[in-house]
This record gives C-alpha cells, structure tokens and sequence, in this order.
C-alpha cells in the first residue's frame, strides 16, 4: 500500500503536464455542462444572444470574470473593428457556405450554443481571426489556398480552438492587469468595471497580437480534433500549413500572420508529435466536390 | 462517349499520378514502413532534413523514396515541395498535384492587406457586423448539410500536450 502511494507520488511528480490538463478537461466538462444548462433558454431568446449590447453607448465589463454576455460583448466590439478594416466579401452564398460548415465543427465543441458567426473578409491576405464570444473571421486570401471543406474546416476549428479556450480574454486580462498595476503605482484606480471600448483598446489592435505560442500549438490540436470530430479527415488544418509554409518571408501576405503565429513547420512539428500514431486509422470526409468556389 | 471514356481515362490516370514528382524534406527522423500502418515492417529508416520524393498519400499516410527504399511515413513527418521554395515554385508544385482548385497563383499588386497599422486604426463597422450576425443558419438548415454531406460525428479524444522528443517519432 505505502509503495503504491509512493508510486502514484512518484507519477504526480513526473507529470505535472497531465496532471495540469486533467484539471482543463474537468473544467471544460464543468463549463459544458453549465452551458447546457442555460443554453436552452438563450437559444429561446435569440435577441439576447445575437444582439447583446444593443445601443448602449458605454457598456461595461467585468474581465476577471466575465459572464457570456459579456465575452460576446467584447468579441462583437474586436470582430465589428476587424470588419472596418475588412469588410465581408458579398457573396451570400460563400458566407452561408462558411457558417453551415463553422457551425457544424463548433458543435463538436464543450460550448456549441454559443452564438457562432463566421466570415469571409475583404483580404487577400493569408489570415483569420476568432474574438470572444464566437466570432470567427477568415480572409479571402487564406480561403483561395484551400482546396477542400476539411481544410476550412480545420482552420475554423483552430480558430473555434481560441474561442472555447478563451485565449483572447486572458490576453486582454494581462493588458489589463498591466494597466492597473500603472493605475496604482499613480494613485489613479477606477472602482467600477472599464468599458468594453477601453478593454478591447484602440481598433482591432488585439488581433494584430501574438497570443502565447502554447496557445497557437493547442488551437491546431483541437482544429484537427474538432473536423476529426466533425467527419472530416482531420488532416486538412496540416495540409492548409503545407501550403502556407510555401510563401516567400518576404510575401507581404502572411507577413502578419507569420508575426503572430509559430513558423508552419515549427506547428506542423508539434502537431506531428501530439499525434504521433492516435490518428493512423482515423480517415473522413474531404468534400472538395461541393467546396464553394469565390467567384474572383 | 468515346470522347467522354478517353477524356474519363485521362483524368483518372491524372488522379492517379497526383503526387508523383512531388519532393518535399523529413521534418523529423522516422521509420519507412512496408505498409500504411504502424506494426507494418520495417524497410528503411528517415533522418531529420533527408530530401524525399512523395509517391501517393492514404488517410494519414504518404508512400515516399528515400534514397534507395522506398515505404510509408505519416504524413506530419514530411514537409513538401523543396526547402526555401519560392512562391512561384510552390504554385507550380500546388498545380503539379492537381489538387490547386481555383487559381493559386494570385496577383499581389493593389489589393487590401491587412496588417497592423489597419487593424489599429480600424473603427467599429455595425452595418457589417449586422451582416455577419444575420448570416446565422437554422440548426434545420444545418442538419441538412451535414446529411448532404455524408458527414458523421464520432469521438475523437483531444490530443494531449506532447512531450519534448528526442527527435524520433514513437
């Protein structure tokens, strides 16, 4: 008996990864189940969920803890600043096209009855960008390199990835954190919660930011899964970064995204490693017949 | 019809040869097996940076040359098209495969970017944003999508954090 429990200290101490992750999984089963809960009711109460901050000029947040309201409050606020930037291509069928698949790997997800809104942005950048709350933008560039649905599934799933992993709001927490440790320093410390404008900062900053690079490797961990999950051969996210290792550093295209993101052979590694033989017989769907091609 | 049978032939032969001539680099060192599965034999061996030639591709893994042998890898081991290729070389290679859709090949000069500076200065957009919250489809719509599709869900465990490796797959 001693020597199992030293055994199983023994093990505790040897892998404080696991150990960690375990208390991820518990927590994300803890946040589905919540979801589940009162998702009924949100999705009875569509006003609510799709148009959260209607005309309030000065809303504001609580980011140590923010309710879904308000994560969808400030992802509506990044996502609304990316579109003035980019605005959605006009194709409404592309779009229609981008939500059915977006929506269908996000419910493979812990939180499928979040608001979920996909699109296809006016860049031929090669980008995408997920805010909080559910809102998952992809650029035109970056949509004409893939050649099937499973490789647009997988890049919505590592974007899909950032948003159920709330990678987003614990950068703009840091920020945060940051700004009221000067705010005490100078003696100067608003009690009430800042506005979502202040928290989200000046235009779609946020989304021109590295995250860390564990939280990039972990978003294409669960895109694969989650197309995996979905039906479709969960390679598609490794062969979209094929494609992109391809381009020249010195191509203006993914000089952002190569910035903010690991180097695609540097993600192609770790994804190797993290799969190593667990997908060898797991094939799917790639469904490039019916992938939506642009019109320009 | 004989027109259409030759021209079916064709396209099936182009299919067929979709990888060949298609070279690409290991991106870590691993076991050539006789087949597309783990337990297969053993015929060769990968290092990190060998150069390759991709034959065919199943599920998770490419049949590829390696120096003299010739076996199947995962397909994670490998990076395709050659080390420093440009981007005109990659557009040929996406072409060569077959598999480019619609024009990879694009032209770069005066079309919107997206960079910091945009980003930064980008104000709210609420007649878009209604745009993209009104793309929504119906959980109906859906399910007749993913039915048209074929598409079924399974289990699939998330992939746990790896662990640093030495350099060789398992």
């Amino acid at each position: 008996m001693i020597k199992h429990s030293l055994l199983l200290a023994v093990f505790l101490a040897s892998a404080p990864a696991q150990a960690l992750d375990l208390g991820g999984v518990l927590k994300d089963a803890l946040d589905k189940k919540q979801e589940e809960i009162s998702a009924p009711a949100q999705a009875d109460n569509p006003s609510q969920a799709e148009n959260p901050s209607p005309d309030k000029s000065e809303p504001t947040i609580n980011l140590k803890k923010p309710s879904r309201a308000e994560e969808i409050q400030v992802g509506r606020e990044i996502a609304g600043n990316i579109l003035g930037a980019a605005p959605l291509v006009k194709d409404l069928a592309l779009q229609k096209y981008v939500n059915q698949v977006g929506r269908w790997v996000a419910s493979q997800s812990e939180r499928p009855y979040l608001p979920w809104h996909f699109g296809v942005i006016e860049s031929e950048d090669l980008n995408a960008f997920a805010a909080p709350g559910g809102y998952v933008l992809i650029t035109k560039g970056l949509y004409r390199q893939l050649k099937n649905e499973s490789e647009l599934a997988g890049v919505l799933g590592h974007e899909i990835g950032h948003v159920i992993k709330k990678h987003q709001l614990k950068l703009l927490q840091k920020q945060q954190l940051l700004s009221m440790g000067a705010g005490l320093l100078s003696g100067k410390l608003g009690k009430e919660n800042p506005t979502v404008q202040k928290v989200v900062g000046s235009g779609a900053e946020i989304s021109a930011r590295s995250l860390d690079k564990s939280a990039e490797y972990e978003a294409d961990r669960i895109g694969v899964v989650l197309a995996g999950r979905a039906g479709y051969e969960p390679f598609g996210l490794p062969e979209v970064l094929q494609a992109i290792g391809h381009a020249g550093k010195d191509d203006g295209r993914v000089a952002l995204l190569f910035k903010t993101h690991p180097h695609p052979d540097d993600r192609l590694t770790a994804l190797g490693d993290a799969i190593g033989s667990r997908l060898d017989k797991v094939e799917g769907k790639t469904l490039e017949n019916r992938f939506y091609k642009l019109k320009n | 019809m004989k027109h259409l049978n030759t021209l079916l032939a064709a396209l099936l032969m182009l299919s067929g040869i979709a990888f060949a001539g298609e070279t690409g680099t290991a991106l870590k060192s691993d076991t050539l097996r006789k087949e597309p599965y783990a337990d297969a034999k053993a015929v060769g061996t990968l290092k990190r940076n060998d150069k390759i030639e991709i034959l065919t591709k199943k599920g998770a893994w490419l049949q590829i040359k390696a120096g003299k042998s010739t076996g199947w890898v995962r397909l994670l081991s490998v990076k395709r098209g050659t080390q420093g290729s440009s981007n005109e070389a990659a557009g040929i290679l996406g072409l060569a495969t077959g598999r480019s859709g619609t024009g990879q090949v694009v032209s770069t000069t005066g079309v919107r970017g997206l960079n910091e500076e945009e980003l930064k200065d980008a104000k709210f957009n609420e007649e878009e944003m209604k745009q993209l919250e009104a793309s929504t489809i119906s959980a109906e719509d859906g399910k007749t999508f993913v039915t048209a599709g074929g598409l079924k869900a399974r289990k699939l465990d998330y992939l746990p954090q790896p662990q640093p490796t030495k350099g060789s797959a398992q």
